[in-house]
């Protein structure tokens, strides 16, 4: 929309005034994380540390297990991410490219559950994952999170495959490709784009799981980092410096990748429309 | 036809190509069905059963838990809550998110980072982001109600979580803040994709900025609006992570809404009946409300 020249001046303020209100909890965070054990819990409190410690950047890692919760973190969100591949890459493939009985089915099936809420079936899933003895298992997470993210990489992966030109496939086929080398070495490098976005959202779906892991993971050392930090907060005396601190490492991999997929997650979200 | 690769012949309805498809489509189709379509139908069963504190089912009790839980008035109050929670949570969202949209459609130097820094509520991680506000909200060492008192905007702020509706509100809030973004990128979209001739048109008419947003952006964002609505009140209604962190469902029960309630009863006090039935009236509502948003998104995708 083109505004008035004279109007910009206060967009920009209303802007800036908007982004400390909502940034405020940020802000918040890295004012504590900084503090020493007595800054935190001085009344009233103060935005800018009297003592600044650096130590405490150290201190998460070696006093507290960080290193054991980003590990199984990783190795959860990791994980989940290449099993989501594996079972969404062909799937989406078969919606896009091949005619069948049920395809539409399948296709409306995949939109709608997209939305199904974790809590509604976690009851039972968690009778589940028990009677096939996987309760405190990495693998019950990675299981989880790639259930819940399946029905919408497929329908992104859908997307992306149905916008490649069919042409280029059926060269391939004439010239003696199999169906598995089209998908491998034609249809996937095309996609890459689209791959990316479904990788990085299950990976990050799988690094913010709170519930299951909440549910399933009862033991310190299999404890991803979001339940890792919900144990840091204590009734009465958290000692928010080193969870502020753990929060803002924990954070970093997690908004850089956002910013990759964002542009495609709200197109992929919104349909049609919206360009990715 | 000639817009399928084609292979083998398609004479009947099960030939090559069905075969391959139901191949490739069968481990995902497999997971679906035995870790979401099958916890589902068990807790319909459930819901209908009664169940012991394992979960296992016992006798079949027609609707009794229905009917039990449907006469408790604490029933009535914490779904009349998850509605009020997700019809202030998504207005709320849908006017900073067309605030927000409206200031990122100025052209300025520094746009695109506030665009970026206007999405980091989103792109943060709900359960620690919920973690942090605890500490914002924090009555007596937090650095909300500080500032607060500083600048003189509210001399004698709440208790945030100490209080039943001044806790509601603060979860409230939590939850709105997460949202505002996604509601603000697919608005600045929406109005990114409105042809700039429509603009200057009304401007040589002489049109003031008021009635250029009701009748060129709103209209020109129709059915975005309608989508983002409809996601985000799943969303919104969804929301276990934020009430769970900072006030499980308390100071006596009263920021608890369906999602978290059904946790508390199946996790903490093992009533698998009564949660199952909050569980199968969740499904019930999500699954309209889904149905809804599938039949808008196909009809976009074809067209």
């Amino acid at each position: 929309m083109k505004w008035r020249n004279r109007s910009k001046p206060f967009v920009i303020i209303i802007t800036i005034l908007l982004l400390l209100f909502m940034l405020f909890p940020f802000f918040v965070m890295i004012s504590t994380m900084l503090k020493s054990g007595e800054g935190v819990y001085t009344s009233p409190p103060n935005w800018i540390p009297k003592k600044i410690m650096f130590s405490n950047f150290i201190t998460v890692w070696t006093e507290y297990d960080l290193l054991g919760y980003f590990e199984s973190s990783l190795i959860i969100a990791i994980g989940a991410t290449i099993f989501n591949t594996l079972l969404s890459v062909p799937a989406a493939y078969a919606v896009a490219r091949l005619k069948f009985p049920g395809r539409k089915t399948i296709l409306y099936m995949f939109l709608v559950i997209q939305m199904f809420s974790p809590v509604v079936v976690v009851i039972s899933l968690f009778k589940i994952i028990a009677g096939i003895h996987l309760l405190d298992t990495y693998i019950s997470l990675i299981l989880t999170d790639t259930v819940f993210t399946l029905a919408f990489t497929t329908w992104m992966l859908n997307g992306y495959f149905k916008s490649i030109p069919l042409d280029i496939e059926q060269a391939a086929l004439i010239d003696g490709c199999t169906r598995g080398q089209t998908i491998t070495r034609i249809m996937l490098p095309i996609a890459v784009p689209g791959l990316v976005t479904t990788m990085i959202y299950t990976f990050i779906f799988a690094w913010n799981e709170f519930l299951f892991a909440l549910s399933f993971i009862k033991s310190r050392p299999k404890m991803p980092l979001t339940i890792g930090l919900y144990n840091f907060v204590g009734r009465w005396s958290t000692q928010w410096q080193y969870l502020t601190m753990s929060a803002f490492l924990a954070l970093i991999p997690v908004l850089f990748l956002f910013y990759v997929i964002e542009r495609r997650l709200v197109a992929g979200l919104a349909g049609g429309a919206v360009k990715g | 036809m000639a817009d399928r690769v084609i292979i083998g012949k398609r004479s009947k309805w099960w030939n090559e190509e069905t075969r391959l498809a139901y191949l490739l489509l069968f481990p995902a189709v497999f997971v679906l069905v035995a870790f979401m379509f099958y916890p589902i139908v068990y807790v319909f069963l459930m819901s209908f059963f009664n169940a012991d504190k394992l979960g296992r089912l016992r006798a079949f009790s027609g609707l009794k838990n229905y009917k039990t839980l449907l006469a408790t008035k604490e029933f009535w109050k914490v779904t009349g809550r998850s509605i009020i929670w997700t019809a202030i949570g998504v207005f709320s969202k849908t006017i900073f998110g067309l605030v927000i949209a409206l200031l990122l459609n100025v052209e300025y130097r520094g746009r695109k980072f506030s665009r970026m820094l206007f999405i980091v509520p989103w792109a943060s991680a709900v359960p620690i982001s919920a973690m942090l506000w605890m500490w914002v909200y924090n009555p007596e060492f937090g650095l909300l109600n500080y500032t607060l008192e500083v600048t003189g905007l509210w001399k004698n702020p709440p208790v945030w979580l100490g209080k039943p509706i001044s806790a509601f509100g603060a979860c409230m809030w939590v939850d709105i803040w997460i949202g505002i973004p996604f509601m603000a990128l697919v608005f600045l979209a929406g109005m990114q994709s409105i042809p700039s001739e429509r603009y200057e048109s009304a401007y040589i008419d002489g049109v003031n900025s008021m009635q250029k947003f009701f009748y060129i952006t709103l209209p020109g964002i129709g059915e975005l609006l309608m989508i983002a609505t409809l996601l985000s009140s799943l969303w919104t209604f969804n929301d276990f992570n934020v009430i769970y962190i900072l006030t499980r469902g308390g100071p006596a029960n009263s920021t608890n809404i369906l999602i978290t309630s059904i946790y508390q009863y199946g996790f903490e006090w093992l009533k698998f009946n009564t949660a199952s039935v909050m569980a199968v009236v969740t499904f019930l509502i999500l699954s309209i409300v889904s149905i809804i948003y599938a039949g808008i998104y196909f009809k976009r995708e074809r067209e």
